[in-house]
């Protein structure tokens, strides 16, 4: 990287430009200070958790951004690993976007966290190896190293390095990605998803949202720099958006399983939750959220342009990104709401619990977001040349 | 074998092949990539094993493997709901306004005719299993099963706050202690009225009036826990039998 900068003279930067990735980072630094307040105060007083949903908002950034960035390096990997020549132009934004979406979703549990300075210390002196959390951190963390170390060798053109750290940072990622639904599975005492479709569904979600990440963050960053039209990185748009298709039918059948368990308690192990979110108060969200913006729309306005539209595919996208987030709010939620002693005729004891999350929550959230953004910005600036070669 | 020689060979079909060979085929497959504890950190399928402590499939265990082994049990039919257990456990635990260790559930249950219903009062507490859902989980080893005695401990200095072991635990039996700024739960006063009464009662116990609480060594046929639980005539019964986690809380009427 230092040989890189030393070889090539500072992009030039309109005053444009910098006043974005100013108001970017300003935005991301006020909503991360309400992440200090938290820390200094004590969740108790700032998260809308508690005892009954220990587990708020800031998980759903924490997988939303972790499965981001498993699809990233999957997409990025069909071109440096798997050599095919269609997608080796987007390599190094998708590289790159992949490293911001991990530092930014460990940067997101690492808020969620009471004492986050402990996990330092005891992560490495007294590791726990059955607890799939040890595993997941580990394996995140590696993975960030796996892909700077990837990156680092794009910019140094050092390809044969850089396919090497690909190839590591791809095994993990996927290991990661699998760890992380055991992890989910592992509590199926408060009723979470613990169905056999649960592996694969993850890994098809977390390339599908790589597929949008991409056609989106390409056509910002285009527009952004002002590029011309290159061939090349269009070939590789539209065949990410076929890939992006064919993992929307995918999705849909996934979704369909949802739905059917929904309505059919026989179809699925976990009846209380998944009627709450197919027709009880999550259906909105699922329905507007996760049917309606994770799918059915960004396959419509594919299906209408035959996937030939750079602008329609990055709004299906941003569609398919927002869709996906309210899935993963749904996930890490709808389980935590099935009271313990349900099924045990507890006076006073509400049908679900409730979970709200609070101004410090949703402000940590965005601030993480507009710290994906800022870095995203920093990069389109300062990587451009490695983008466009 | 190379690819070539392969492709001169014959298509034998797959027409011969069972339904039960394929799926064992799919099933080695998709569970190959389970590299770490037998799939229960990584696996492509449902893992059976991951559920371990929460599948309904029971361990038979033919002897108690801790000596003593701690257990109590709740004879829940004397309960009063008069909250003094509560009282003694918050003030020989230091346990904060904010959380419980132990409270008592009020419950309502249908008898035998339509529309009449027994009112019985539950108490609840850690249930000290013997495949601990919250120790599983935990990254830094805060939370363990202490070897001796089986009681789920926590160290609060290893705490992160990541709160799986709440999320993972299926008897709502711990909560985040701000002040400690680590997880807290009972561990049947094991610091403090355990130790001072030489491992013979606790103070929820000690406090009971009507000798709900009954606790005792599992491992000691003298213990009137263990005679409790033996008695042929009595029904016991474990909270939440299907999450698989072998409570060592039991209850019965008395």
């Amino acid at each position: 990287m230092i040989s890189y900068l030393k070889t090539n003279t500072f992009p030039t930067i309109s005053m444009n430009q910098v006043l974005i990735v100013v108001g970017l980072a300003l935005f991301s630094g006020i909503g991360l200070s309400f992440g200090i307040h938290s820390l200094v105060v004590g969740h108790d007083h700032t998260f809308g958790t508690s005892r009954e949903v220990p587990w708020g908002i800031l998980i759903s950034p924490y997988v939303f951004f972790a499965c981001l960035s498993t699809g990233l390096c999957i997409v990025s990997s069909l071109g440096q690993v798997f050599g095919i020549e269609t997608f080796q132009p987007i390599i190094p934004r998708t590289v790159f976007l992949a490293l911001i979406t991990m530092a930014t979703g460990l940067m997101c549990i690492t808020l969620e966290l009471e004492s986050p300075w402990r996990v330092g210390f005891y992560a490495l002196l007294s590791p726990h190896q059955s607890s799939n959390i040890w595993w997941k951190t580990t394996i995140y963390s590696l993975y960030l190293i796996f892909m700077l170390f990837n990156f680092m060798s794009l910019a140094l053109t050092k390809k044969k390095m850089a396919k090497i750290f690909a190839i590591i940072a791809l095994v993990t990622v996927t290991m990661g990605n699998l760890n992380m639904n055991s992890d989910m599975e592992l509590l199926g005492a408060r009723g979470f998803w613990s169905e056999n479709y649960m592996p694969l569904y993850f890994l098809s979600l977390s390339t599908l949202t790589g597929c949008a990440g991409i056609l989106l963050f390409s056509w910002l960053g285009k527009t952004f720099n002002g590029q011309t039209p290159n061939i090349e990185n269009d070939m590789a748009l539209k065949a990410t958006g076929k890939l992006f298709t064919v993992l929307l039918l995918g999705i849909l059948y996934f979704t369909g399983v949802k739905i059917m368990g929904g309505f059919f308690p026989q179809f699925t192990k976990n009846p209380e939750a998944m009627s709450l979110l197919v027709q009880g108060g999550f259906a909105l969200n699922f329905w507007i959220g996760e049917v309606g913006l994770a799918v059915l729309i960004p396959l419509a306005l594919i299906l209408a342009t035959k996937g030939k539209n750079a602008n329609i595919l990055a709004l299906a996208g941003v569609s398919c990104l927002i869709g996906a987030f309210v899935l993963f709010y749904d996930l890490v939620i709808v389980g935590q709401l099935i009271p313990h002693y349900y099924q045990y005729n507890v006076v006073d004891l509400p049908q679900y619990y409730t979970y709200s999350p609070s101004l410090h929550e949703i402000m940590i959230t965005t601030g993480a977001i507009f710290f994906f953004l800022a870095s995203f910005v920093f990069g389109e600036i300062l990587f451009k040349k490695i983008y466009t070669s | 074998m190379k690819i070539k020689d392969l492709e001169k060979l014959n298509d034998e079909g797959v027409e011969s092949l069972s339904s039960k060979e394929r799926r064992r085929f799919l099933q080695f497959g998709l569970s190959i990539t389970g590299v770490f504890l037998g799939g229960t950190i990584l696996s492509l399928t449902s893992a059976p094993k991951v559920q371990g402590a929460l599948s309904s499939g029971n361990v038979p265990m033919t002897d108690f493997p801790y000596s003593p082994h701690y257990t109590m049990v709740i004879r829940q039919n004397h309960c009063i709901d008069c909250e003094r257990c509560l009282d003694a456990c918050r003030s020989t635990n230091n346990v904060p306004a904010h959380g419980y260790r132990t409270t008592i559930l009020e419950r309502s249950v249908p008898i035998a005719q339509k529309e009449q219903r027994e009112r019985i009062f539950m108490p609840i507490l850690c249930n000290h299993c013997n495949r601990p859902a919250c120790v599983r989980v935990c990254p830094t080893r805060a939370t363990y099963k202490d070897t001796t005695t089986g009681i789920v401990l926590m160290n609060p200095d290893k705490c992160i706050g990541c709160k799986t072991c709440m999320a993972a635990c299926p008897y709502n039996a711990r909560y985040f202690d701000e002040g400690k700024r680590a997880i807290d739960k009972c561990n049947f006063c094991y610091d403090t009225k355990l130790k001072e009464s030489g491992g013979k009662i606790t103070a929820c116990a000690a406090a009971c009036p009507a000798n709900v609480r009954i606790f005792g060594d599992l491992t000691d046929p003298e213990s009137a826990a263990y005679k409790l639980i033996h008695a042929p005539e009595k029904v016991v019964w474990v909270l939440r039998p299907e999450t698989g986690t072998l409570p060592n809380v039991f209850y019965m009427n008395s």
